[in-house]
């Protein structure tokens, strides 16, 4: 729903963090999002390739969105559990948690640039 | 914001790897910023969400009505569009004010500083911002409140929870609302709250009917005991 606005926040981050010149060698952009941050990987990509449409310095970095599974670590025997069908409990003692160690990210994990 | 560099990555590129840069970094700074404002006016900041229609604003209203005597409270109101909600609150009595979003789905923390001057925090007891009708993006979006309170009206269906699994994983209470309506639809409270505790065992749940005032005398009570520790701390 506002992947497009997550598009414009990636852009203006990479803005804030990188000098301008290196960004004119901006190669690719890897991003990570949890299955449990409500963004549609295919969306997201579709978001940025609509962006660069409109004619921007970047129309020919690469984008790469990975999805990551949600997983809780349980608090009381640390086993780790793949949640799969939005049952937040540990699969091995059967406790309730909402101990997520992965799923709710939205990053950009990495970049590259053309030398 | 530290970025590692390294070089290490295929021949003719740079590559920086592990950045992790939040993509919400800006809208979390910001609701820390709103967060200790909260904690210096003693106010207690209540995020109201659901689907569109599920009677938040009537909530809103009913809610007036019962507290304002007690306590000073106020109501921020986001919508996509028109002042409506914020008038029929303000009919109520108390501070409202509408943010007008201009078609973006949710509230973002940038949004509630901008209109925080407008409220003499200090005197207010509880502040309600009420959120854009959306189960989706609107749990991504931390405001600086101290709870999340999504309502769920019996008219939705019960499935809810599993379908937006973010929000009800982020909320403290769910209100099923229009609880009045349950007699006449095929919505069963039991499921959609054994649906709920298995994404969040920890969420409260209420059942209210703002039309027919049933339940709001325990929601306002849950409101008087929230502000109450608040203010002691
Ligand atoms: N039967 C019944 N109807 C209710 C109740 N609460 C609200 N409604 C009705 O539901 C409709 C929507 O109520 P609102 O309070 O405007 O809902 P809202 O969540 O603020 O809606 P948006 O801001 O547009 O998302 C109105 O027609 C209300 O009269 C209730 O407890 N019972
Ligand atoms: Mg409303
Ligand atoms: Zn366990």
């Amino acid at each position: 729903m506002h992947e497009t606005s997550i598009v414009n926040s990636i852009m203006k981050t990479l803005e804030q963090e990188f000098e301008e010149k290196k960004l004119n060698t901006l190669s690719a952009i890897y991003v990570k999002v949890g299955k449990l941050s409500n963004i549609e990987p295919r969306l997201l990509h579709n978001a940025f390739t609509a962006n660069n449409y409109c004619g921007t310095k970047y129309h020919h970095v690469k984008f790469h969105v990975e999805s990551t599974e949600i997983k809780i670590q349980c608090l009381h025997c640390d086993h780790i559990t793949q949640i799969t069908d939005y049952k937040f409990m540990c699969e091995k003692c059967e406790k309730p948690s909402k101990n997520l160690i992965q799923g709710e990210e939205m990053l950009i994990h990495k970049v590259e640039f053309d030398d | 914001m530290n970025i590692e560099k390294s070089t290490k990555a295929a021949r003719g590129t740079v590559q920086c790897e592990n950045t992790n840069i939040n993509l919400l970094k800006a809208n979390d700074y910001v609701a820390e910023i709103i967060r200790n404002e909260m904690k210096k006016s003693n106010t207690l900041l209540i995020n109201i969400t659901s689907s569109a229609g599920s009677g938040k604003t009537t909530l809103m209203q009913k809610t007036a009505e019962k507290l304002k005597d007690k306590i000073t409270l106020a109501v921020m109101v986001g919508d996509l569009e028109t002042e409506r909600d914020a008038e029929r609150i303000r009919e109520s009595g108390i501070q409202a004010l509408q943010i007008v979003t201009g078609g973006i789905c949710h509230l973002e923390a940038q949004m509630i500083h901008q209109v925080l001057p407008e409220y003499k925090l200090d005197d207010i007891d509880l502040l309600f911002i009420e959120n854009v009708g959306n189960l989706v993006c609107p749990a991504s979006f931390d405001l600086g409140e101290d709870y999340r309170v999504t309502l769920m009206a019996s008219t939705e269906g019960d499935d809810k929870p599993k379908k937006y699994p973010r929000m009800f994983l982020t909320s403290d209470m769910m209100l099923i609302s229009k609880c009045d309506l349950l007699p006449y639809l095929p919505f069963s409270v039991d499921a959609v709250t054994k649906d709920a505790l298995e994404v969040n065992h920890e969420l409260e749940v209420m059942q209210i009917s703002a039309l027919k005032d049933e339940g709001i005398d325990e929601w306002c009570d849950w409101l008087l005991e929230k502000i109450k520790q608040k203010q002691n701390n």
